[in-house]
């Protein structure tokens, strides 16, 4: 920026350029140097991509499961659901709303393993319509180039064209919960587990995410061991035990059903890919006796009916069952209806609010002294929450870890600056003659100093820019590499069971990017600004004589 | 007149001690001359000869450069009467500005100093190119490229070594780089060429070459020099020997008749070389050797 000559700044002089770039190429110092910013800003870029790349997952994950706001009445459920999300979806900022049963289930696995799940009764139409179920269906045959990136040739078997007939059956079984029978030519209602439930998937050794079925084992009474051989979800079936809670949460009786495998689904987020699966809402409402049904009342006298009473049939002689003489219907229930904005951009306490105001109509509109009649926000068991709500301990967790470790890899990356600082002072001190022929020849101090910061500036910038392509490659990679360290070293670093998703997720963010690289670029501009303050204050009489 | 040095003190100071390294020098050079400055180490001509370059400053009136009041009583009489000057055509060097010293020394003088001080990652033209490179913008540089390179190879032909301009300076004899930093020195076309013990790092007979080239170039472009040696020998080459002791002229003849202007007629190789009128900054006028070296200002 500063010249030397013609009475005023000389802009940009070329010898600045010259030796920069015989001082890049000749020695290995700056290269040294070139080295620590990398490191540097590649461990930052990394850290952040990883970090970064875990929230931005953990948010979309959590909007993805359960859409933009929730309306929650746990066991009980609440009626009239129809008509909440006729109103809801009547709503502009409103795009769609469903309904939906959470109940917890014991499952018992086919090698007799028993665990604990959330099973969700949905209704397949109109639950894709705020959820994009169908995405998440795992098992569906893929064209070339629709598979996962990452994919080894020959690994994933759903691009196998020779699976194809099979998987597309169990793709339509998955969007109907339901597996198709041959013999009768019916579907039959069935199971969508998550690809992580049971452990009859394997996740690829080579990170790229893809799941192969894997042999499962079963002891036999009399001492044998069963091999349950590529467990695919049409040829195995698993049993549930529900338990249904009366309106007072008071538990009814034990329900248990065997069901197929319609198919199995990947979100991503390993807690609801092992301990969840979906069921057809009406059948889950049956089981949990929350479908429709006759409620008798009591008479105005007062006096219960007699559920035991009989009477002669004077057309038939015959003694028949007396029909209780007040009944009510009980209408079918959900304990949560689901809700999607609009806007994907829209605030979600935006769409909390709208739906907090429609609860308040709908309540009043319903005023029957029915089974899971409906109660007012904040008065009762209904909770409204955003997707936001329902995540924020961890979300909060999570954004505060970012910045600690950010932190953390950010004083540590100040060592770069010292690392410049200590190899360019080594440097002017080699080349202290140097700097005195150029005194002497008419550099200014200023000029000489901006040799030294331009120096600063191309090994900032080689450095940042290879630390940042560093960083690229192994963001781009990470689960690959992972997976190789825990082969040739043992090392598993990432164990989805804490980290909550299956793969460990990585985002470089642009804006995140450039502001590393920039910082990378300072940091070593910073390392140089002493030295070339030493460099410019040399005296040229004693740098010439400098040995 | 070209130089004129009036009463030129220069004090260093040693730990605590201030040691007097100039006591007082007045000296003239004329256009053209060839003056040397013969003594012993120590005397301070190589100081003289940084002061006259504008790489060092002269003690102020009343207190030498950098050095406390009490370091001026230490050095009892080393600052009095008239303060220091070095006039340069008409120009007061010790009076200028830092911006304005750094464009006489890159206009007006050029160094060849006894360890020739190439930049090693240079190569020769690099190295003769970057006076260039220092006085001119990128600009003016890149405008001017074909130019400044075209006077830089004919200054490294009339030094020898239009064979070796991508060779680096590690690959080159002392001789070589003393030849270089010549070139480099007379890139600019300065009016005063300054040599630090020119010879000093070579063995006699590359020295005597050297010398010669010298004369050759002063010949051929009328340059005024103002050489630095302890070596009678080579003192003896120039028009006038300047000789210093302990940081006093104690010998500075008047210039020889017809000595100044016996340079443009390439009579000055020696003591007693005939006179002629010069030709700052043209070729030869006649006698000299045929190759001119020829700056570009």
């Amino acid at each position: 920026m500063v010249g030397d000559q013609g009475g005023g700044p000389i802009p940009f002089p070329v010898y600045h350029a010259l030796l920069t770039r015989k001082y890049l190429t000749s020695k290995i110092m700056p290269l040294l140097a070139a080295l620590a910013v990398l490191l540097c800003t590649a461990m930052v870029l990394i850290t952040w991509s990883v970090m970064g790349g875990f929230l931005s997952m953990l948010l979309d994950s959590g909007r993805k499961m359960v859409g933009d706001v929730s309306i929650v009445w746990p066991n009980t459920g609440f009626a009239h659901y129809a008509d909440l999300i006729q109103r809801l979806e009547a709503d502009p900022a409103i795009e769609a709303a469903c309904p939906m049963i959470e109940t917890f289930a014991v499952l018992v696995l086919p090698d007799d393993r028993v665990q604990m799940i959330s099973l969700k009764g949905i209704d397949g139409p109109s639950f894709s319509r705020v959820i994009d179920f169908d995405a998440q269906l795992y098992w569906r045959p893929l064209a070339e180039g629709e598979g996962l990136p990452k994919a080894v040739d020959g690994e994933d078997l759903r691009e196998d064209k020779a699976n194809w007939p099979t998987l597309e059956q169990i793709l339509e079984g998955g969007r109907r919960l339901a597996q198709y029978d041959p013999a009768t030519g019916e579907w039959v209602p069935a199971l969508v587990l998550g690809i992580e439930t049971g452990d009859f998937n394997q996740r690829s050794k080579t990170g790229s995410g893809v799941y192969t079925p894997r042999a499962q084992l079963r002891a036999r009474g009399d001492g044998g061991i069963d091999v349950i051989s590529d467990f695919m979800p049409r040829s195995g079936s698993v049993t549930i035990h529900l338990m249904p809670l009366d309106p007072g949460g008071r538990a009814i009786e034990i329900v248990t059903r065997r069901l197929p495998i319609a198919n199995e689904f990947k979100s991503g987020v390993y807690d609801v890919d092992r301990q969840s699966a979906f069921i057809n809402m009406q059948r889950l409402q049956d089981l949990l006796g929350m479908s429709q049904a006759l409620r008798v009342v009591p008479d105005e006298t007062g006096v219960p009916h007699n559920p035991f009473e009989t009477m002669i049939d004077p057309a038939t002689g015959r003694e028949v069952h007396v029909p209780p003489a007040n009944t009510v219907v009980d209408p079918p229930r959900v304990t949560t209806v689901l809700i999607r904005a609009a806007d994907p951009d829209a605030p979600s306490t935006e769409i909390k609010r709208r739906a907090e105001a429609i609860y308040a109509q709908f309540v009043a509109a319903h005023t029957d002294p029915v089974t899971g009649a409906c109660d007012v926000p904040g008065t009762g068991s209904i909770l409204i929450n955003t997707w936001e709500d329902q995540n924020r301990t961890l979300v909060a967790a999570v954004r505060k870890e970012t910045a600690l470790v950010l932190f953390i890899f950010g004083f540590i990356s100040l060592t770069a600056v010292f690392l410049v600082l200590a190899i360019f002072w080594s440097m002017i001190a080699e080349k202290t003659r140097d700097i005195g022929v150029l005194r002497a020849l008419g550099a200014s101090r200023a000029g000489v100093a901006w040799l030294w910061m331009r120096y600063g500036l191309a090994i900032g910038v080689v450095g940042s820019l290879l630390g940042g392509a560093a960083a690229l490659l192994v963001v781009r990679n990470i689960n690959q590499i992972h997976e190789w360290m825990g082969r040739a070293l043992g090392l598993y670093i990432w164990d989805p069971a804490v980290y909550v998703f299956t793969e460990i997720p990585a985002k470089v963010d642009p804006v995140h990017a450039g502001f590393v690289l920039a910082a990378g670029i300072g940091s070593s501009l910073l390392g140089a600004l002493i030295p070339a303050w030493r460099a410019a204050r040399l005296d040229p009489v004693k740098a010439l004589r400098f040995e | 007149m070209l130089l004129e040095v009036s009463n030129l003190r220069k004090t260093y100071r040693l730990g605590r001690v201030d040691v007097p390294v100039l006591r007082g020098v007045s000296l003239s050079v004329h256009k053209g001359e060839w003056v040397a400055l013969l003594g012993a180490s120590g005397s301070g001509k190589s100081t003289l000869l940084h002061l006259v370059g504008g790489l060092d400053r002269p003690d102020r009136a009343g207190r030498p450069a950098g050095i406390t009041a009490q370091g001026v009583a230490a050095a009892q009489g080393v600052v009095k009467g008239e303060p220091s000057r070095i006039v340069f055509d008409g120009r007061d060097v010790t009076a200028m500005g830092q911006r304005a010293l750094d464009k006489y020394r890159s206009n007006d003088v050029g160094f060849v100093f006894q360890f020739y001080h190439l930049l090693p990652e240079l190569t020769v033209m690099q190295n003769v190119l970057l006076a260039a490179m220092v006085r001119h913008g990128r600009v003016a540089y890149t405008t001017r490229r074909g130019e400044l390179q075209a006077s830089a190879r004919r200054l490294l032909d009339s030094v020898g070594l239009s064979h070796r301009l991508q060779h680096r300076p590690v690959e080159l004899s002392g001789g070589e780089r003393q030849r270089v930093a010549i070139a480099r020195a007379l890139l600019n076309s300065p009016a005063l060429l300054l040599a630090d013990e020119p010879t000093g790092n070579l063995d006699k007979t590359t020295g005597g070459t050297i010398m010669s080239m010298l004369a050759d170039i002063r010949r051929a472009t009328g340059h005024t020099m103002l050489m630095v040696t302890h070596d009678p020998e080579v003192a003896a080459r120039a028009d006038r020997v300047v000789t210093l002791v302990d940081g006093r002229v104690v010998s500075s003849p008047t210039p020889r008749a017809g000595a100044v202007a016996g340079a443009a007629t390439g009579g000055s190789g020696g003591p007693t070389g005939p006179a002629a009128p010069p030709t700052p900054g043209g070729p030869a006028s006649g006698g000299g050797p045929a190759r001119s070296p020829i700056g570009v200002r």
